[in-house]
């Protein structure tokens, strides 16, 4: 990723992309991208287009998405629960207004990345939040089905019967699910013990796509730097894109593929190493679906009931056959 | 297989090769996911697991999970080999009877030291009522299993309510799987049924010991011994004994199958009158065995 060669657009790819986006209906000039097709929904992050919202106190996408968001994380108990054995709580209660990194209370926010390529130096502004992967192991092996991939392309968490056990950010890539602890169903099971809060993230405003709306901070964008609309319309609108400033994608094969393609003007790798990373700031790497490795051994369960079948019928002729020799040998004996 | 006596008894095969292959690949590659299962849970980092010798792995929620879906290949076809097998072959021995959850009861009572204990066919009553809820749990847990392993390759937007029952009957079931389980281990540790362990690892039980307790299966089987020459075969198709067995006296065998005599010996000392006797013995048992003398 990055890597021109890798994700070099040819001219073919191009012409073919080009002709799929203009057969997708209201892309691009429309600015309500979503149809009524209630397929997948990705979203375009054109980082040439992000301004970061210079003049604003908080850029617009952050607010948006802050004004719908904020009131989900309920006030947790005082004092939080002692977690048993490690003592290790997470709480941003008393940091709600943080808006320059992931948090349980902030789903969106703008990494800023100084890069020189080809002899230009960019300012790049680059709106940051869960990339809503295809195949999402944070939903997949979730052991409470508490975060779920949806029909619409949203990678929800369902804050009732999460209990906090960070098993999603262990297993992202980008670790994007935060926690708060003292909230949630851990509380009423046993809160010493087992679970530590609710992991909170982005879920592309999965009610309002339901209704056919655009995520909030999508229609909150003034430079249109973002965009939304049915998955093949969006990957092709990337490309294009890609095509037409000789840029980057990255989240087309990130962890095999996700619903948030970057568009950029210069390589991830320089992206990736110019932005800071830590908890909450997610890096741009390169991304290897990790749960690949276990797809083989899954589909050998998935024959495994056959092979059990096709074992037993197998075995009962041989049953039945030894019997049979067996009395025709003890008839023929004087 | 030696008598506590120091001299060799006569054996009685209660479970073919098959039968104790399928039951150790159920039980072993059951265990791995029991283990794997609870490691699907953020709780080996959390509770220093991840730091006992040779644990590091349990951390690691992918390796977890390539080692269970590893142990339910084994768990899964081995149970369906189970069903088919023994289904096709009308082995029902196992299946529950009319009158198993009294006859439990009063088996239980027995163990309290109130009451006797009913003599028993091949497997005891409430070994026939656990067989049933285990198959109910075993199966639970493998359609859930499946559905939850579909949906990891091949639809993680499966419906949200299906996956929502899929991983909460997976949940369920397992907590009702590792309940059955030390439910099963408790039953091996009552002291009148240790007898019945060795055949788990060598497929024989003491003839004495069938004699005692198990004379309702030794009544339906002895006269398919001399009668049937097929007898032994099915569900125990081991039919040599070990090498290191050495032959005694064949046990008496009446030709009389439809009468307790056989068992009047026994009866006699515990003053079991032959109507309960007859009652019992009309019922339909897995009569597979193979007496080695």
């Amino acid at each position: 990723m990055g890597d021109g060669k890798k994700r070099g657009i040819t001219r073919r790819t191009l012409l073919k992309t080009t002709l799929t986006a203009a057969v997708s209906a209201g892309l691009g000039s429309s600015g309500h991208a979503r149809t009524d097709s209630g397929g997948a929904v990705a979203t375009l992050i054109d980082i040439s287009r992000c301004d970061g919202c210079p003049g604003r106190e908080t850029p617009a996408c952050i607010q948006a998405c802050r004004e719908k968001n904020l009131q989900r994380v309920p006030e947790p108990v005082d004092p939080l629960p002692k977690v048993f054995p490690r003592g290790k709580t997470e709480d941003f209660s008393d940091r709600k207004h943080l808006t320059g990194r992931l948090t349980p209370y902030n789903y969106l926010f703008i990494h800023k990345a100084e890069v020189e390529h080809n002899g230009k130096r960019w300012s790049l502004n680059i709106p940051r939040r869960c990339m809503h992967c295809d195949n999402p192991a944070c939903a997949t092996i979730c052991p409470f089905a508490a975060n779920h991939k949806h029909k619409t392309g949203a990678v929800v968490i369902d804050s009732e019967i999460c209990f906090g056990g960070a098993k999603c950010r262990t297993v992202c890539p980008w670790s994007i699910p935060q926690r708060q602890s003292g909230v949630g169903i851990y509380l009423q099971i046993a809160p010493t013990l087992a679970g530590n809060g609710v992991m909170f993230k982005c879920d592309l405003c999965h009610d309002r796509l339901l209704e056919g709306k655009n995520p909030v901070c999508v229609d909150a964008c003034p430079t249109k730097a973002m965009l939304s609309g049915p998955r093949d319309g969006i990957h092709a609108e990337a490309l294009k894109r890609a095509g037409q400033i000789g840029g980057y994608l990255y989240g087309s094969e990130e962890n095999g593929g996700t619903a948030t393609l970057y568009v950029s003007p210069v390589p991830f790798e320089k992206i990736d190493a110019a932005i800071e990373k830590g908890p909450g700031r997610p890096h741009m790497a390169p991304v290897e679906r990790r749960m690949a490795k276990t797809d083989s051994l899954a589909n050998s369960v998935l024959l495994s009931p056959a092979i059990g079948l096709t074992a037993g019928v197998l075995a009962v002729a041989f049953a039945l056959k030894g019997r049979k020799n067996s009395g025709s040998e003890k008839e023929q004996k004087p | 297989m030696s008598p506590k006596t120091g001299k060799k008894q006569d054996l009685i095969r209660r479970h073919g090769l098959v039968e104790v292959a399928e039951h150790w690949a159920v039980a072993l590659s059951g265990l791995a996911l029991v283990i794997t299962g609870i490691f699907e849970l953020p709780i080996a980092g959390r509770y220093y697991i991840t730091d006992l010798p040779g644990m590091k792995w349990s951390g690691d929620f992918i390796v977890s999970l390539q080692i269970h879906y590893a142990a339910s290949v084994i768990f899964i076809a081995a149970s369906l080999f189970h069903v088919v097998y023994h289904g096709l072959q009308g082995h029902t021995g196992l299946l529950p009877k009319k009158g198993d959850l009294k006859a439990s009861v009063k088996v239980l009572k027995s163990f309290l030291g109130r009451g006797e204990e009913p003599l028993f066919h091949k497997y005891l009553p409430e070994q026939r009522l656990a067989y049933a809820g285990m198959a109910v749990i075993i199966a639970g847990l493998i359609i859930s299993g499946l559905i939850k392993t579909f949906k990891n390759v091949y639809a993680p937007d499966m419906s949200y309510t299906l996956v929502i029952w899929a991983t909460w009957a997976h949940n369920v079931f397992f907590v009702l799987f590792v309940l059955a389980f030390i439910a099963h281990m408790a039953a091996i540790v009552i002291k009148p049924n240790r007898p019945l362990v060795r055949s788990i690892f060598t497929g024989y039980i003491s003839l004495d010991y069938a004699k005692a307790r198990h004379p309702l299966w030794l009544e339906e089987i002895m006269p398919r011994a001399q009668t049937d020459p097929l007898q032994g075969e099915g569900e125990t198709p081991m039919q040599e004994a070990p090498a290191e067995e050495v032959p005694v006296e064949e046990m008496p065998v009446q030709e009389d199958s439809g009468t307790c005599t056989a068992l009047r010996g026994v009866r006699d000392a515990r003053e079991v009158p032959d109507a309960e006797c007859e009652a019992e013995g009309d019922d339909q048992e897995d009569t597979s065995s193979d007496r080695k003398v």
